[in-house]
């Protein structure tokens, strides 16, 4: 049976306005619906990885350039499963968690409003409702953000605001650019135009607009400055779907999506992906390694492991420019949306856990914790795991993503790409050492004697976490998995059929 | 038997990571399983030893060019460290069992031993490149979790291993990246025997020895070390720094040197001579100096790494056999050492050297093995380490024939291989002085003999010490040399028999005793407290510490400056790294100065440098 694809966009869209209808005091409820409606979305899209459905969503009933399309494919089917699991979890972790803030139900709401802005990026095949999509899901991301109202809160809510509407202007333009160049919204067919006509500098321009755009919703350095305030200052299950999907689908997704589909990808344009994943690498893990506030640091981690995900990316985008053996290409955008997946889990999982020591101890500065690991022993055990992951620990998930990315790079004799991620992983794996020290390790501090482990929902979403951190590696090592979730979410970039399948349909 | 290995490996990794999620409280559990886990180990490792080949080859991945195969291969080289690893496996776990000061985390000591386990295991033997970095990282973090179970004192040391080994497995896996290319896809490494001729090569063999000497513990990342050494449980340290590692990390070399490339005489194999010699030289001289009794151990295990490195590095038959040797000689022994200072801490609560005094008499049986382990890692004859390091000389004057120029430091090495060991037997007679002989400080009155379940490990390893000693030939005629594919005959130099030694040393020993009861019943005397001018003297005053002895060579010229620069760390890598990358970390939050303007200007700079290099416009 074929699932209507709007779903994914409508039931986060109509539970979103349904919940703030609930009182203060029947907020249990919507709670209650917030989650099931999670819990649907989640198996709607293990239904359709299952099935192994791509297909495409005319709405209205509009032939293809007229009208609205919604496109499932691989690259989209991953990014819908993701974003799933992600916000799964971080919902059933709110349950408890958000009980220490005051509007609940807005909070519910505002959060399914990101769902549903971030499903509909991944599906839509027209740029400018990609545009509007990644409008919903900024502007409610906004307001979770400075959802406690405090000062930083605020502060840090306004600086995202100011560098994210200066991110959906540039992106605006380049879409009324491109509407003017060719005539077309839909990404097929501006995709065929370009195969026809080639690019010259308006649409070149255009492309530098999308690269600023979705840099800086993905945080990629230079353009990642809003990040660091931004993600600690958020609720920690928001936090963990900022930096776990939002950066991803609308910054790295959609930048892959236009390159390698739309624009077609070509040397200069694979190095300008390298650059920024290996500055983001480089500069992220060493910010990263100075900071003594936990969410900080973890923020700073997510600068870092985009630029994994870029770097794996970038690396595809050159070999496959240079005409060299198109399975070193597929090696490291393999390597690098694998990276993708395993990021959005280890790294909402230690948002998560953020969370949780701070509910416990009202504290989340580094140096003010200590010897935890016997008070909070199942937190202890969930962050452990995640920052083995991050840090490519085997078999953790991590590792084996890392693993690709560095063979790739290798392989394409980009022998100092491979030594700069052995090294930043390194570096990695020192700041969450220095995490594991100050935070579970050596003597608790008298304030914190009374601390109490968390309980319920926030242990049972850390725990979902954890085990898939933990067998994520089959994803790769096991092949019935890998050609239903990973191989052809590769092959969406690598064999480039996508403007050509989607004009072929009746 | 593809079943037995692979439960082998897999078993105690299995129950393991399973351990390491217990409670804390179940300790039954733990130490239940740890020793069932390791006798049923150390049994199958028997059984693999003695069965012929055995070749076990599942294809697990196979995408792009990237093959991953379930690969284990076993031959003589491997079962035979096999056998070895599981043996000490299985003592410190006997050891654990009464070992009171063993951690109160029972979960993480018995849950990262099995993973130790089966992690050296599966390095051992396996045939391809992934899964060893895969076993190779486990057994890193095994060392870890075993660290941080010394609690708060251990944190930094646990910290400063992980990074420091993490460094070095980073290295390998750039290195495996390397020789993958090199091999033009494949991750087998049996006889791959790749040419060290391009600038690739070199720098691939390069990353593997940095992880092969690091695991080992030789220089120039060798500081992790001594730093666990000093906090961590000594059963911690018998089972991974002294023995696992060691084997590891110098079955790596071997298979880097005779597998993997085909090292020809050259500038590579004088790069491991310098590190093996610098390691051997620095090492000892530090270790001379030390106070606490398992620093002063951890110092003499990197010196004595480096009579492996330096054996492997003549790159003839004898001295790489000799290295091998030493390899489980030093296994053997300093096991043997850190588990009867383990003993000594158990019963007196302090490793510092100061603080202990006249346990001889109170502990005899510990003293016996301390005494034998000490002469084997100084050369004795009639004991292992004399052997080994014998043969590891015996290769060092070999080279003379080698056509190298680099060849001919050769006199240098094996003068710094003499020296150090020289200097290994004065540190250890500090230590012997320090411990077991001197004068009894009065908090140690009441010490009492250790329990068997901690005497029989080490009993069986110092008997191991001497059996390698007087016996030699057995392991080296029927183990080693097969196992490198050494002629059997290969003839150790200079007329040694050690039957005629055993008859001189016991001859000389009989008359020995002879005329000390000679005098005992001839001459007469007189015992009488030490004369203090009347005054009373505490006893604790009396003592003459071991730790006074060599501070005259402390205060020398060349050794004052050498020790200084020790003292504040400036031969740790880490602490340099560290500094470097705080300062870097610093200037970045410099920049990130939190204001708005800057931040747009980084935007637009970005873009105006994307929109240049899209357009072409240069």
């Amino acid at each position: 049976m074929m699932i209507p694809l709007p779903l994914f966009v409508a039931v986060p869209l109509a539970v979103a306005f349904i919940v703030p209808l609930f009182g203060q005091k029947t907020k249990s409820a919507a709670t209650v619906l917030a989650n099931v409606a999670t819990a649907c979305l989640l198996i709607l899209a293990i239904y359709i990885m299952r099935t192994g459905q791509s297909g495409i969503y005319r709405v209205g009933q509009w032939s293809i350039p007229i009208g609205i399309n919604l496109v499932l494919d691989g690259l989209s089917g991953l990014m819908l499963l993701t974003i799933s699991i992600v916000s799964f979890a971080a919902m059933l972790f709110s349950i408890r968690y958000m009980e220490q803030y005051t509007a609940k139900p807005k909070f519910l709401s505002l959060f399914l409003l990101m769902v549903a802005g971030m499903n509909g990026v991944v599906l839509s095949g027209d740029i400018f409702n990609l545009f509007v999509f990644l409008e919903i899901a900024s502007i409610s991301s906004y307001a979770l953000v400075g959802f406690g109202c405090e000062h930083e809160e605020l502060e840090a809510s306004f600086k995202y605001m100011v560098l994210g509407s200066v991110a959906s202007m540039f992106i605006l333009f380049g879409v009324g650019l491109v509407y003017g160049m060719t005539g077309t919204l839909n990404l097929a067919y501006i995709s065929k135009t370009i195969q026809l006509a080639g690019l010259n500098n308006g649409l070149y321009f255009a492309l530098a607009m999308f690269i600023v755009g979705f840099g800086l919703k993905a945080a990629l350095v230079p353009f990642h400055a809003w990040l660091p305030d931004a993600h600690p200052s958020a609720p920690a299950p928001i936090s963990a779907m900022l930096s776990g999907v939002l950066i991803k689908a609308l910054g790295v997704y959609a930048l892959v999506r236009v390159i390698f589909n739309v624009f077609g990808v070509s040397i200069p344009i694979g190095w300008i992906l390298i650059t920024l994943g290996v500055l983001s690498m480089v500069i992220g893990v060493f910010l990263a390694v100075g900071q003594w506030d936990f969410k900080r640091l973890l923020a700073y981690h997510s600068i870092s492991q985009m630029g994994y995900v870029v770097l794996g990316v970038g690396i595809g985008a050159v070999v496959l420019a240079q005409g060299k053996d198109p399975a070193w290409a597929s090696l490291a955008i393999l390597g690098g949306l694998f990276h993708l997946m395993n990021h959005s889990v280890f790294k909402s999982l230690l948002f998560l856990t953020s969370g949780s020591i701070e509910i416990a101890t009202g504290t989340r500065q580094l140096k003010q914790l200590g010897g935890l690991a016997e008070k909070m022993p199942v937190t202890r055990t969930m962050c452990t795991i995640a920052s083995a992951a991050i840090a490519g620990i085997p078999p953790f998930n991590g590792f084996w993503s890392k693993l690709l990315i560095v063979l790739a790079a290798v392989k394409a004799q980009f022998y100092g790409l491979a030594a700069v991620t052995v090294l930043v992983s390194l570096v990695t794996l020192i700041s969450f050492l220095k995490v594991q020290r100050y935070i579970f390790l050596g003597d608790l501090p008298d304030n914190l004697k009374e601390v109490k482990e968390s309980k319920g929902s926030m242990a049972w979403s850390m725990g979902v976490l954890a085990g898939l951190c933990v067998v994520m590696g089959i994803l790769l090592l096991w092949e019935p998995l890998r050609e239903q979730i990973l191989t052809p979410a590769v092959q969406v970039l690598v064999d480039n059929v996508y403007s050509s399948k989607i004009i072929a349909m009746p | 038997m593809e079943k037995l290995l692979l439960t082998l490996i897999f078993v105690p990794l299995a129950a393991g990571f399973v351990l390491l999620f217990t409670p804390a409280k179940w300790k039954l559990l733990h130490k239940g399983c740890g020793l069932v886990i390791s006798v049923f180990t150390f049994l199958a490792a028997v059984k693999l030893f003695t069965a012929g080949k055995i070749v076990f080859d599942q294809p697990i991945l196979d995408i792009w060019q990237v093959k991953l195969n379930l690969l284990f291969e076993t031959n003589h080289l491997n079962t035979f460290i096999l056998l070895f690893a599981m043996g000490f496996g299985l003592l410190i776990s006997i050891y654990s069992l009464k070992d009171a000061s063993a951690p109160r985390q029972s979960n993480f000591f018995y849950g990262a031993l099995l993973l130790a386990v089966g992690g050296s295991a599966g390095i051992l033997l396996t045939g391809h490149l992934i899964f060893l970095l895969i076993f190779w990282e486990i057994v890193t973090v095994s060392l870890y979790l075993l660290v941080i179970t010394g609690g708060t004192e251990c944190r930094f040391a646990a910290t400063k291993s992980f990074a420091m080994l993490g460094a070095s497995d980073g290295a390998l896996l750039l290195g495996i990246g390397m020789i993958w290319v090199l091999s033009s896809g494949t991750f087998q490494f049996t006889g791959l025997g790749l040419p060290t001729d391009s600038a690739l090569s070199i720098v691939a063999f390069l990353l593997l020895m940095l992880a092969a000497v690091t695991k080992a513990g030789a220089m120039p990342l060798h500081t992790w070390l001594p730093t666990s050494g000093e906090c961590t449980k000594a059963s911690i340290m018998a089972i991974l720094p002294a023995a696992l590692d060691k084997l590891l990390g110098i079955y790596l070399l071997v298979i880097i040197v005779k597998e993997i490339f085909l090292l020809q005489s050259g500038p590579l194999s004088f790069i491991l001579s310098v590190v093996g010699a610098a390691t051997i030289l620095f090492a000892v001289l530090v270790a001379m100096v030390q106070h606490n009794l398992k620093k002063l151990l951890s110092y003499q295990a990197i010196a004595q790494v480096g009579y492996m490195v330096l054996g492997i590095a003549t790159l003839t038959p004898i001295g790489i056999a000799g290295a091998v040797f030493h390899m489980l000689n030093h296994a053997t022994y300093k096991c043997c050492l850190f588990l009867c200072g383990g003993a000594v801490e158990h019963v007196s609560g302090t490793a510092e050297l100061d603080q202990l005094g006249g346990l001889g008499k109170k502990m005899p049986w510990t003293f016996m093995a301390f005494l034998v382990a000490t002469m084997s890692m100084s050369g004795i004859p009639l004991f292992g380490g004399f052997v080994s390091k014998w043969m590891v000389y015996q290769g060092l004057v070999q080279m003379e024939s080698q056509a190298d120029p680099a060849a001919g430091f050769w006199p240098l090495w094996l003068l710094v291989a003499m020296f150090g060991s020289a200097l290994t037997l004065a540190a250890s007679v500090k230590i012997l002085h320090s411990i077991f002989l001197s004068r009894k400080p009065d908090h140690l009155r009441n010490v009492r003999e250790v329990s068997a379940a901690m005497l029989i490990p080490m009993m069986i390893l110092a008997f191991l010490c001497v059996f390698f000693g007087v016996f030699y030939r057995i392991p080296l005629k029927y183990f080693i040399y097969p196992a490198l594919n050494i002629e059997r005959e290969t003839a150790i130099m200079g007329s040694w028999n050690s039957w005629l030694a055993v008859i001189y040393l016991l001859g000389g020993v009989l008359i020995a005793l002879l005329i000390v009861l000679l005098s005992r019943s001839l001459l007469k005397q007189r015992s009488v407290p030490t004369w203090t001018c009347g005054e009373v003297q505490p006893n604790d005053k009396m003592i003459v510490p071991g730790t006074h002895f060599y501070k005259t060579i402390s205060s020398l010229s060349p050794f004052k400056q050498l020790y200084h620069l020790q003292e504040k760390e400036h031969f740790d890598l880490y602490n340099h790294g560290g500094k470097i990358g705080l300062l870097f970390s610093g200037f970045l939050k410099w920049l990130h100065s939190g204001l708005l303007p800057v931040y747009l200007v980084w935007t637009a700079f970005g873009l105006i440098v994307i929109l240049t290099v899209l357009c072409n416009i240069w």
